[in-house]
């Protein structure tokens, strides 16, 4: 009983947050001058609408998870990572060069593309991590910082020497993969692709590895306390290096399965675009840096986005509508008002009138 | 005598719980007034509503004879009532004479008047014989001189009734001294005291009245010629206190050996400290804080690097080791400050009760902590140290028990690593008797079993009741060694404040 009551109070912030975020959003759809409600029931049809909206939502998700999933265990360790972009990245684009030019079979060419994709988004990550034990350089800098070294070099990697020469635009983006290493779609001629189901797992096994066993019992520790865990004989650098490569691992991944199971090519500006990193990240603080939080809170934001390119299709109100509720949601989630200050005031009224 | 200030029926309830039970307490003028109880009897409470910062559920307050209502800290320092805080509310950067005056500064055309202030602050001083430089920056002030501060800013305020919340919490012996004198000259120029103490043998040196709160009741109200420290205790805890079990005679090997042990940092902390404990052997090492006390035990657990220097714990070399593995080779730690180092707040009590446990082998199988095996043993230390853990037991916030509870919760979890040597700083610092009793006597049981404990308080009594050696700290060396049977509480005071000891077998060291 008292779980339960516990899982509900968690709960009820970012319902709060939701509601206040979509009615920011409707603020918006009237200053523009659409029916709010007419506006909403387009976001849900482009999120949910069909078969084929709802798998969209999903492929969308999927980075946005894998991304969330690992800051969850940086953050639970009080390691603030902002690097996910740049360790996606750099995933990305070191398995993409594996899957067109490792002479191997198809499919274990796609095994080996997708461990690099792991290990060089884990150790680009991990040489922040280091930097900080080593050289005390904030991690929340050179991770930033990073960010830009990876994007950057990445587009120069598929803007000069590995570009795709045969078509006829100059693009910046590598040769198309060979069809045996593609990840398999879920459904036919839907978008929604195998890594999808990597990300479930991820979170299960976060999850897990969280709750029951001795480095996540650390992990938690080490962010609520970190002078209590060193106390308790917890190896605090350590404990950040696995965690940052973890997490980078897993925005590597993140990366991997974009080109592996809907882009088959390493395109510039493919994963930096849609954003995929920043909505990761808030949908870790979303969700509190939960595992299985992050998988509904990733599908939600996936599908405000999904459902915005609905709206903007079929009305005259912009795209940026998704960014304001986000934004919104984020605001309110961080600023730990809605619940806190609903509560309070409750007790101060059931005190004022002295009711026991 | 008229009385002063009249407190009347005060009652205070939030939701269920009554903090404060129809409380009656008077203070005449030129008294000092003692209010005493344990942590949770509502002493803070009673207060906070004579001060304004609490509304009273039911009752009245009446100040010489005329009944007031106080909505805030203003009204109350208006009808001349002053409270000097347990954590002094001082600028650092601003002068003794700027923090006095500050929110009354004498003003000429809207400019403050920085030499009148200054000569305010003398005159004030010297009429209540309470020393102080006034152009001194309050930074560079001893916790003495910061506390003196508060005193003289409410008598600048026009204070007749002082309120102090435990004074000498912070104090060296000496500046106790200074201020239990202080606190004699002005009831006899006049002024009405409340000191709220838990520190019987102050109450008995100084108060005219004592009045004992337990449970948000008042248990009476005597006058100091008719009790004394035992029946006050007596009447704090609601029965007889334990006397602590007799202690073994035990010649124990060295256990734990400090050879020349340096902390520098910046500037020398720790300074060629020397000793050793024996097993059986509890070894106290007393002190003014902030003598190299905590740098000395964080260099022995791993927490801080030592700069020179050996210790051995058994045969081990643990010099520079990291904390598991100092823990790994036979030692427990109950930290200084139980919220910083000791528990995660936010975190349940079972998951404080873990930290140290989550990587040991009886606990494990196949990489996953067996949760439910260990539960079983923080319930038998819950059930043990009686520890009240509220509504959700083991999940319960460890930030919502109280002091003495989680403090509880701590020594079981290091007595329960069973380690040969323990190291106990501050244990009972701000628990209630009850709690104090149960941790005394777990730290002697331990020490009768044969192991050894090297006990860092600045609780006088507590080293005096537990050690059977004690070391005196002072800048960051060892100043004094006294055995059981030579220390007493005036020797140790005199090591404390940097003097020496003649005529004790203080090793030249």
């Amino acid at each position: 009983m008292a779980a339960v009551k516990q899982l509900c109070k968690s709960l009820v912030q970012p319902l709060l947050a939701v509601i206040i975020g979509l009615l920011t959003g409707a603020l918006v759809i009237a200053a523009v001058g659409e029916s709010i409600i007419g506006t909403y029931q387009e976001m849900w049809k482009g999120a949910f609408g069909s078969f084929y909206f709802l798998t969209s939502t999903l492929a969308r998700a999927t980075p946005i998870m894998l991304i969330g999933l690992g800051l969850s265990l940086a953050f639970r360790a009080g390691v603030f990572n902002l690097g996910a972009e740049g360790q996606m990245v750099t995933g990305a684009i070191s398995a993409t060069l594996v899957a067109l030019y490792l002479p191997a079979p198809g499919f274990v060419k796609m095994v080996a593309a997708l461990v690099t994709g792991v290990l060089a988004g884990g150790l680009w990550s991990l040489f922040a991590g280091y930097l900080e034990a080593r050289f005390r350089i904030q991690l929340l800098i050179s991770s930033l910082l990073l960010n830009y070294v990876a994007v950057l070099f990445a587009g120069y990697l598929v803007s000069e020497p590995f570009q795709d020469k045969t078509g006829s635009a100059a693009m910046a983006q590598t040769p198309m993969l060979e069809k045996s290493v593609w990840l398999p779609k879920l459904f036919a001629g839907m978008s929604v692709h195998a890594g999808f189901l990597f990300a479930l797992a991820a979170a299960l096994l976060i999850f897990f590895v969280i709750r029951y066993t001795p480095f996540g019992y650390e992990v938690k520790m080490l962010g609520q306390n970190p002078f209590f865990s060193r106390y308790g004989g917890v190896n605090r650098v350590r404990v950040m290096l696995t965690g940052m490569f973890f997490s980078g691992g897993l925005a590597g991944l993140a990366g991997t399965v974009e080109v592996l199971g809907s882009h088959y090519r390493y395109v510039e500006g493919a994963l930096t675009l849609p954003n995929f990193a920043w909505t990761g990240l808030m949908a870790t603080l979303l969700a509190n840096s939960h595992p299985i939080g992050v998988v509904f809170t990733s599908l939600l934001l996936a599908a405000l986005q999904t459902g915005a390119m609905g709206v903007e299709r079929n009305t005259d109100v912009p795209l940026e509508l998704a960014s304001v509720i986000q934004a919104v949601l984020i605001l309110f989630i961080s600023a730990k008002f809605s619940y806190d200050w609903w509560k309070n005031r409750n007790n101060k009224r059931r005190e004022s009138h002295g009711a026991v | 005598m008229e009385n002063r200030l009249e407190m009347r029926g005060m009652t205070k309830r939030y939701g269920d719980f009554t903090a404060n039970d129809n409380v009656s307490f008077t203070l005449k003028e030129g008294e000092v007034h003692a209010i005493v109880g344990e942590n949770g009897a509502g002493k803070t409470t009673l207060m906070r509503m004579l001060y304004g910062m609490e509304q009273p559920t039911a009752g009245e307050i009446a100040v010489n004879g005329k009944p007031v209502v106080f909505r805030g800290p203003e009204d109350a320092i208006r009808h001349g009532i002053g409270m000097v805080h347990q954590h002094f509310m001082l600028f650092p950067d601003f002068t003794v004479a700027e923090n006095i005056v500050i929110g009354y500064e004498p003003q000429r055309k809207g400019l403050f008047q920085r030499k009148e202030a200054a000569s305010a602050v003398r005159s004030l001083s010297e009429r209540y014989r309470i020393p102080i430089n006034e152009n001194a920056k309050v930074s560079s002030c001893s916790v003495g001189e910061q506390q003196r501060v508060e005193i003289l800013k409410v008598l600048y305020q026009g204070a007749d009734i002082i309120v102090l919340d435990e004074p000498t919490a912070v104090l060296t012996p000496l500046e106790v001294k200074e201020l239990l004198q202080t606190i004699r000259h002005l009831a006899e120029s006049g002024k009405s005291v409340i000191l709220i103490t838990h520190k019987l043998q102050e109450v008995m040196e100084v108060a005219d009245r004592v009045t004992v709160l337990r449970g948000g009741r008042v248990t009476g109200t005597v006058s100091r010629s008719e009790t004394n420290a035992d029946d006050l205790a007596r009447m704090m805890v609601g029965r007889e206190l334990q006397q602590l079990s007799d202690r073994v005679r035990l010649e124990g090997k060295p256990l734990l050996r400090v050879q020349g042990l340096n902390v520098r940092e910046k500037q020398t902390l720790v300074d060629d400290v020397t000793f050793s404990v024996h097993h059986g052997e509890i070894v106290g090492i007393a002190g003014v804080s902030g003598n190299g006390q905590s740098e000395l035990l964080e260099a022995l657990t791993g927490l801080r690097a030592v700069s020179e220097g050996k210790v051995y714990l058994g045969e081990k070399d643990v010099t520079g080791q990291s904390v598991a593995a100092i823990r790994e080779a036979g030692l427990a730690h109950i930290p200084e400050d139980r919220y910083l180092w000791g528990t995660a707040k936010r975190e349940s009590v079972e998951e404080n009760a873990l930290m140290g446990y989550q990587r040991k082998p009886e606990y494990m199988r196949r990489g996953v902590v067996l949760r439910s095996k260990f539960r079983r043993v923080v319930e038998e230390w819950v059930e043990r140290f009686a520890i009240k853990t509220g509504s959700l037991h083991l999940k319960e916030q460890a930030g919502n028990l109280s002091g003495g509870n989680l403090q509880k919760l701590i020594v079981a979890r290091e007595l329960g690593q069973n380690t040969p040597l323990l190291i106990a700083a501050e244990p009972t610092r701000g628990v209630d008797i009850g709690a104090m009793e149960y941790i005394h006597q777990a730290l002697l049981e331990k020490r009768n079993n044969g192991d050894g404990i090297l006990l860092v308080s600045s609780e006088l009594t507590e080293i005096l009741a537990l050690s059977d050696r004690i070391l005196v700290m002072y800048k960051g060396r060892i100043a004094g060694e006294l055995t059981r049977s030579e220390a007493t509480e005036e020797k140790i005071s005199v090591l404390m404040a940097g003097g020496s000891v003649y005529g004790s077998s203080q090793a030249a060291m």
